[in-house]
């Protein structure tokens, strides 16, 4: 074990503060919220050039094979620059998905593509109303029809969708068991996409199966492999954003520093009342915590499936706990700024809000994990 | 960073475990587990330091010149937990985590041989003697004072809240030996035996029925120079390197981990409204939450023990173990009681012999709400959680 970073990570994490820094700001959030992508598409070529979508890919595609650590600590850096592209979905979701792949030429092909910046790829998986830590598709289903499958279904809250041009839609094969991974064109016949913003700036839309026609080809993996994979490549994307909450949330311990120095109240920096100490302080805990539990998810994440769920759902409960009251606190310590766009506090409590909830909340990871404590 | 674990940690902790189960008699194993007391049983505690010592495993953490293991953090990690886990005596910690490390590292060779064997053989209990009445969290005001006459300090005033004093032959003390500097330089560290005339000790009866924080008054306490630590003025330095050598002892990792494990054992075996207390939506939740804190602050332990390069000085994260590590001992050991129910309100005798066990009043009963009564002072002493926010305050923000 061993926490001082590598020279890679290093690299990695320097590279990443001169891209991220200049652009950590209200503004570029600002006029992204307008575009039709939701982030810029230039920025992403130079997420390609510095090797950051290279990074997850294993090096037979082009990629970096990089570890856990090296994903967490750059999304990190995305999370504390509130980078609102979609990293974590096609670059480390979808590319562990295709890494996966039963026909090896046909992931690395796509992968490479990932690798390159050309291809977005977002996963289809959460139905309305399905348990939201499922590992299996509630109601979507592709049936067998001559040498390919016909995909019928809903799914709701594609994260990143918008942006993608491919789709990994989850299903139940007909008469089959296990999950089937299906590679679905965002624009084939029969799929109908609804988008919308969420509330951090982020994409997600609401997807429609309807009679999609389907060769052979599409179906990427499939059985117990397909559940397994699915569940390996959602846990790698609950760390990157997890990494990215953690990082959002030593930002807010910064901005609100900084804050508590600046602003004049009875004549003095508000930063000189204890009471505005204390609630600091409880931030700073908050995120120490969090970050030893990041840690937690993926030193676990090598470990048996069992072991690696436990640890997932763990962390998410602190992490997602943390980040509500470094976010909450961090709008308290700044008064009626706190609830302005113009100040970045509120944007990082939308964001840790978004993070909290996706991929399972905070509800649902704290009832599968005391199902393990206690069993 | 790789965090990937150490196979050879796991190989060391089964050597660990297997070592521990060869030498720890089980009687004393049986009384630590269901003793009704908080404190520790005087006689099981020095003869497992005596145990202990005879394997050269007494004060692993010290120099190996001194006795120690040469082992790693994380082998020192793995050694305390495996004997909290296996219910051994807990260590005297004021005389080896707090007393020790200071003899060694500032104390003259006299003291070096005579007092680092007495704690790694277990000779005695040792007393701390800090806190005064008008001295808590402002701890730099004590005024407890030692003159030097001839070759002997003579010492006069009061202190509070002094753990075991009762059952302790030697103190260690922090004494003004000078009125005229800053608070902080005119404190000197001082060893004292606890027989010596003029010591009148008073146990103060506790809110859990016992009487193991004690008033030790000096009137008058001659103690000879030569048991001053280090340099005259010093003890103030001397007593904030104690601390900060034992960054992590705070969090009471160890402790944590094994009265959870306690509390997950009374959660599973409790009925209530014909269902297990394990299977009650809402006491999940509350365990969830408490492991996975418990997780975070074994994180951060091991952060600390690996003295992790951070944006923030290494004493930040280690007033988090304190405020977390406090505040999760209330919320373990709470959480035992209330699993306990209504069952928790019975008062037994606060001593070393479990009461006779039945279906009813399983084993598991008695000593539960005594220890959880007098850990709300875990928040308390040692800086208290508000002194904690306050360094915090100063160290992660500069205010």
């Amino acid at each position: 074990m061993d926490f001082a970073k590598s020279d890679i990570q290093t690299m990695l994490l320097d590279s990443a503060e001169r891209l991220l820094s200049p652009s950590a700001h209200i503004e570029y959030w600002r006029e992204q919220r307008h575009t039709a992508l939701g982030f810029e598409e230039a920025r992403w070529a130079q997420f390609a050039e510095l090797g950051w979508l290279a990074l997850p890919a294993p090096e037979e595609a082009g990629g970096l094979s990089g570890s856990l650590e090296d994903i967490a600590l750059l999304n990190i850096a995305l999370g504390r620059a509130l980078a609102i592209e979609p990293y974590a979905s096609t670059a480390v979701l979808a590319a562990h998905i295709l890494d996966g792949a039963t026909d090896r030429d046909q992931g690395c092909a796509l992968l490479g593509e990932i690798v390159s910046g050309s291809l977005r790829v977002a996963l289809a998986h959460g139905e309305p109303g399905a348990d939201p830590l499922a590992g299996s598709a509630a109601e979507t289903v592709a049936k067998r029809s001559g040498d390919g499958f016909a995909l019928d279904g809903h799914k709701a809250m594609v994260l990143d969708a918008g942006s993608a041009t491919k789709l990994i839609v989850t299903a139940r094969i007909e008469g089959e068991e296990g999950t089937g991974l299906f590679l679905v064109d965002a624009d084939a016949a029969g799929v109908t996409v609804r988008p919308y913003p969420l509330i951090d700036g982020t994409r997600a839309a609401d997807i429609d199966f309807t009679g999609v026609t389907l060769p052979a080809s599409a179906l990427i993996a499939g059985g117990n492999a397909g559940e397994t994979l699915l569940e390996e490549a959602i846990a790698r994307a609950n760390i990157a954003q997890m990494a990215q909450a953690v990082g959002s949330m030593e930002a807010c311990l910064k901005i609100c520093g900084d804050y508590a120095k600046e602003r004049k109240q009875f004549g003095v920096a508000i930063g000189s009342f204890q009471a505005l100490q204390h609630i600091l302080a409880d931030m700073f805990i908050a995120a120490h915590q969090a970050r030893s539990m990041l840690y937690h998810a993926i030193a676990n994440s090598r470990r048996s499936a069992e072991e690696c769920r436990a640890a997932l759902s763990a962390a998410r409960i602190v992490i997602g706990e943390a980040g509500q009251l470094v976010s909450r606190n961090g709008i308290q310590v700044h008064g009626g700024y706190g609830l302005t766009d113009e100040y970045a506090i509120s944007h990082h409590f939308r964001r840790l809000m978004a993070l909290e909830k996706q991929y399972g909340d905070l509800y649902a990871h704290t009832e599968r994990f005391g199902e393990h404590v206690l069993a | 960073m790789d965090l990937s674990y150490d196979p050879a940690l796991d190989a060391f902790r089964k050597e660990i475990r297997q070592f521990i189960a060869d030498i720890l008699p089980a009687d004393m194993q049986a009384r630590q587990r269901t003793k009704a007391a908080n404190n520790a049983y005087v006689p099981d505690l020095l003869a497992w330091m005596r145990l202990l010592d005879q394997h050269g495993r007494a004060v692993p953490h010290w120099p190996v010149e001194h006795g120690g293991c040469d082992w790693t953090p994380q082998q020192l990690f793995v050694f305390n937990e495996e004997l909290y886990a296996a219910d051994a005596p807990e260590f005297d910690w004021g005389g080896t985590h707090m007393l020790g490390p200071v003899i060694y590292t500032f104390g003259s060779d006299f003291l070096k041989d005579k007092f680092l064997p007495m704690i790694r053989e277990g000779a005695t209990m040792w007393a701390q003697g800090f806190s005064e009445p008008g001295s808590g969290s402002d701890l730099a005001s004590l005024r407890t004072a030692a003159e030097l006459v001839g070759d002997k300090y003579i010492v006069n005033g009061q202190k509070i809240w002094t753990s075991g004093a009762a059952h302790a032959d030697w103190g260690f003390f922090l004494v003004r030996t000078d009125k005229t500097v800053k608070p902080q330089r005119g404190i000197s560290f001082l060893i004292i035996k606890m027989d010596t005339p003029g010591i009148t000790v008073r146990q103060i009866p506790q809110i859990n029925g016992e009487a193991h924080l004690c008033e030790v008054f000096l009137d008058n306490v001659e103690v000879p120079a030569d048991q001053l630590i280090g340099e005259s003025g010093m003890g103030w330095t001397y007593a904030k390197f104690l601390l900060e050598h034992e960054r992590t002892t705070s969090s009471f990792i160890y402790w944590n981990k094994r009265e959870l494990d306690r509390a997950k054992e009374i959660a599973r075996s409790e009925m209530r409204g014909g269902r297990r207390i394990a299977d009650d939506p809402a006491f999940r939740a509350r365990f969830a939450r408490a492991e996975a804190d418990l997780l975070a602050l074994e994180w951060s332990v091991l952060r600390v023990l690996a003295h992790e390069e951070t944006d923030f000085p290494e004493a930040a994260a280690a007033s988090v173990l304190k405020v977390r590590g406090s505040e999760l001992q209330q919320e373990i050991t709470m959480l035992q009681v209330d699993a306990l129910g209504a069952k928790s309100l019975r008062y037994d005798e606060p001593t070393w012999d479990a009461p006779a066990a039945s279906a009813e009043w399983p084993d598991y009963v008695a000593g539960r709400t005594t220890i959880a009564l007098i850990t709300r002072a875990a928040t308390i002493y040692g800086g208290s959680k508000q002194v904690q926010k306050n360094i915090l305050a100063k160290l992660a923000f500069g205010l």
